[in-house]
């Protein structure tokens, strides 16, 4: 599903350059549920921009469901965007001014669908996410928590093919992120592949597969509950 | 797309309505300034008369003394013909019609005598005239050749002269007294009133833009009554005396057009005059040689300077005004946008492209326009009418036409698209990873 190879991102100022991905190594099979670990600035968030076609990079190889990403056009990486990725952020990143079927809309809107397929997908996400009944209501009124079931029914509503997955429970708390997780495993269950950012060790534990990021390279861990005890006794 | 980019656009101005009022009221007050005096120009310096402008043309020679003549340089004040070469143009000029104007004006002696004389101004002319500036006519017609010929004494009135007159009924038949002899009125003109005044510039009663003609004689029954002519008169040489001898002197007093079948014909025009001027010369007039012009309507417009140059000026103003707004626009959309950066870096993630982002804040700017290119119609039409009060010239071209009011919405869309621009493009520039991290 996503293949990265020996990949590199740079960012420079006129003074400093900063390596914030080098010789970055991964893989991320169709269906799987990998969380991303690793301290601050060890180059996570820059793997999920890339990952996401958000952030161009510098040298290596990305291959996005079987596509290679470099070189695209902004148009065309707009659309694999829209068409394959979903995403989840620790801000929830809902537009205030939108109610909840507005915002579920904008990712269809730029897909093209007709109105009467974009109110079944929206109709579908919003029901999945068991906040169907509220879809008049704007973003301002529901809880953190909600706010995040949301952004989770917008990007389910295009069936991506990978949700992708910033940190999505860090502004919530425990029983909100727990209930966020578990329909997060549950989306993962139905076959989408999903990579989430976490600091949090209980939910990298819960993953099938834990990838940790250092000075911008990853290592790949397969459990979780090995890396908790790993850096425990370190 | 475009409808959702324009509910998006409508739902983000009405989101800080005191902001959407201040572009909306900036951009139409600018507009509204410079359609006002653009479209005061637009009618100054409009083609009165498009289809048939390059087919009428005035001929002038200049007939001054050759001392104090400047090679190159025409004589302000040789813009009429003399009698002798009016007649000449009107027996044996080019073109398919020819006609001459005179100024003249008097009193219409009331049937009863203790009724007060009522004022009456026009013009001697041929019968070619109504034909070759096409005037329509609510009564009767025009006269004939042979009327022409005899100097028959009849009358063509303007139709609120003739009102005026014999109240709302049909006149034609019915008799005037002017100028101590009775008149026949055989028509009374429908409404007609081009706008410059190009048939008649100099001397009309009115200014360029307002009056008209309200009495139509035959040219030759004025000249027979020995009329006074009611406009300019300018003798560059001795006239001789009485009548007679101011109609054969080089006085310059009666303006002259020619209609041409085709544009085309103008070098065999110009031809023609420099062979009439040749001949002159060889008996003894035109001494100076200077160049013989022919204007068509619109060059003769400009020679007049029927556009003064402070109206041009004018308009230069208004539109370094709108500019002015245009910028103010622009900062407040500048404002406006970056406030959206956020939503810019959600909507990229979720796969709208620059170019999306692009037409969706270009649409909501062309809104912004929409609105303000009608306030600023409603601000042009108060204006126009407040520049109308100023004079009667004043109020004949402070109208607004369908040009105009089509350019008004594309003066405030073009605007508004011009400051929404460069807000535009930088909304575009978001860095969406940077945005979505930092919410």
């Amino acid at each position: 599903m996503l293949h990265m190879k020996d990949l590199a991102k740079v960012y420079r100022t006129h003074m400093i350059e900063t390596h914030a991905l080098r010789g970055f190594d991964i893989d991320v099979k169709e269906g799987e549920f990998v969380t991303v670990t690793g301290p601050s600035g060890s180059g996570k968030t820059t793997f999920l921009n890339i990952a996401g076609l958000l952030e161009e990079f510098d040298g290596g190889e990305y291959l996005l469901d079987g596509v290679s990403v470099k070189g695209l056009s902004d148009n065309a990486r707009s659309r694999l965007r829209n068409e394959k990725l979903g995403f989840i952020f620790q801000g929830f990143n809902l537009i205030p001014d939108l109610n909840l079927f507005d915002n579920v809309d904008v990712p269809l809107r730029y897909r093209g669908f007709n109105a009467a397929e974009r109110k079944r997908r929206i109709d579908q996400a919003l029901t999945e996410v068991g906040l169907a009944s509220r879809m008049r209501h704007y973003p301002a009124e529901l809880s953190g928590g909600q706010q995040q079931r949301v952004a989770i029914a917008r990007a389910l509503a295009g069936t991506p093919r990978l949700l992708l997955a910033d940190e999505p429970t860090g502004n919530l708390d425990s029983q909100m992120a727990r209930s966020v997780m578990e329909l997060l495993e549950q989306i993962n269950a139905n076959g989408t592949t999903i990579i989430m950012v976490t600091h949090d060790p209980e939910l990298a534990t819960r993953a099938q597969r834990n990838v940790h990021i250092i000075d911008g390279r990853a290592s790949d861990l397969r459990r979780g509950p090995s890396l908790v005890q790993s850096h425990a006794t370190a | 797309m475009l409808r959702y980019y324009l509910a998006l656009g409508l739902r983000s101005l009405r989101r800080n309505p005191a902001l959407t009022a201040l572009m909306v009221l900036t951009l139409a007050i600018g507009v509204a300034a410079s359609i006002s005096t653009l479209t005061i120009l637009h009618v100054m310096s409009g083609d009165p008369v498009p289809s048939k402008s390059k087919r009428l043309l005035v001929p002038l020679l200049d007939v001054a003394p050759k001392d104090s003549y400047v090679p190159g340089q025409r004589e302000p004040y040789s813009q009429q013909s003399t009698y002798r070469d009016t007649i000449n143009y009107l027996r044996g000029g080019p073109g398919v019609r020819r006609t001459a104007i005179i100024d003249v004006g008097s009193s219409i002696e009331p049937a009863r005598r203790e009724d007060p004389l009522i004022d009456v101004q026009g013009i001697g002319t041929t019968t070619d005239y109504f034909k070759m500036f096409d005037v329509p006519f609510r009564y009767g017609g025009a006269w004939s050749a042979a009327d022409d010929e005899r100097g028959s004494r009849v009358a063509v009135l303007s139709r609120k002269k003739a009102a005026q007159v014999f109240g709302d009924v049909d006149p034609v038949g019915k008799l005037i007294r002017v100028w101590g002899n009775d008149f026949t009125v055989i028509g009374v003109v429908g409404d007609w009133n081009p706008v410059p005044r190009y048939t008649h510039l100099i001397n009309g009663s009115g200014g360029y833009f307002d009056g008209e003609e309200q009495i139509y004689v035959p040219m030759k029954t004025a000249v027979d009554l020995e009329v006074q002519p009611n406009g300019n008169v300018t003798c560059m040489h001795e006239a001789g005396a009485g009548w007679a001898g101011f109609l054969a002197s080089e006085c310059i007093w009666i303006q002259v057009w020619f209609e041409l079948a085709s544009a085309a014909d103008r070098p065999a025009a110009q031809a023609w005059l420099d062979n009439y001027a040749a001949q002159e010369q060889k008996g003894g007039r035109l001494m100076r040689h200077a160049p013989n012009e022919l204007f068509n309507v619109m060059e003769w417009m400009s020679v007049l300077k029927v556009v003064r140059a402070d109206n041009k000026l004018a308009v230069w103003l208004s539109l370094g005004f709108l500019l002015l707004c245009i910028v103010n626009t622009m900062g407040l959309l500048l404002a406006k946008f970056s406030t959206r950066a956020s939503e810019v870096g959600v909507r990229r993630a979720l796969g709208a492209g620059r170019a999306a982002i692009f037409r969706q804040f270009l649409v909501e700017t062309t809104v912004v326009g929409l609105a303000g290119g009608l306030l600023g119609l409603a601000l042009s039409f108060g204006a126009l009418a407040l520049i109308r009060q100023q004079s009667k010239d004043l109020s004949a071209v402070a109208r607004m036409d369908w040009e105009m009011l089509a350019a008004t919405f594309v003066t405030a869309v073009l605007a508004s698209i011009i400051a929404g621009l460069l807000p535009t493009w930088r909304a575009c520039q978001v860095t969406p990873a940077l945005q979505l991290k930092s919410q």
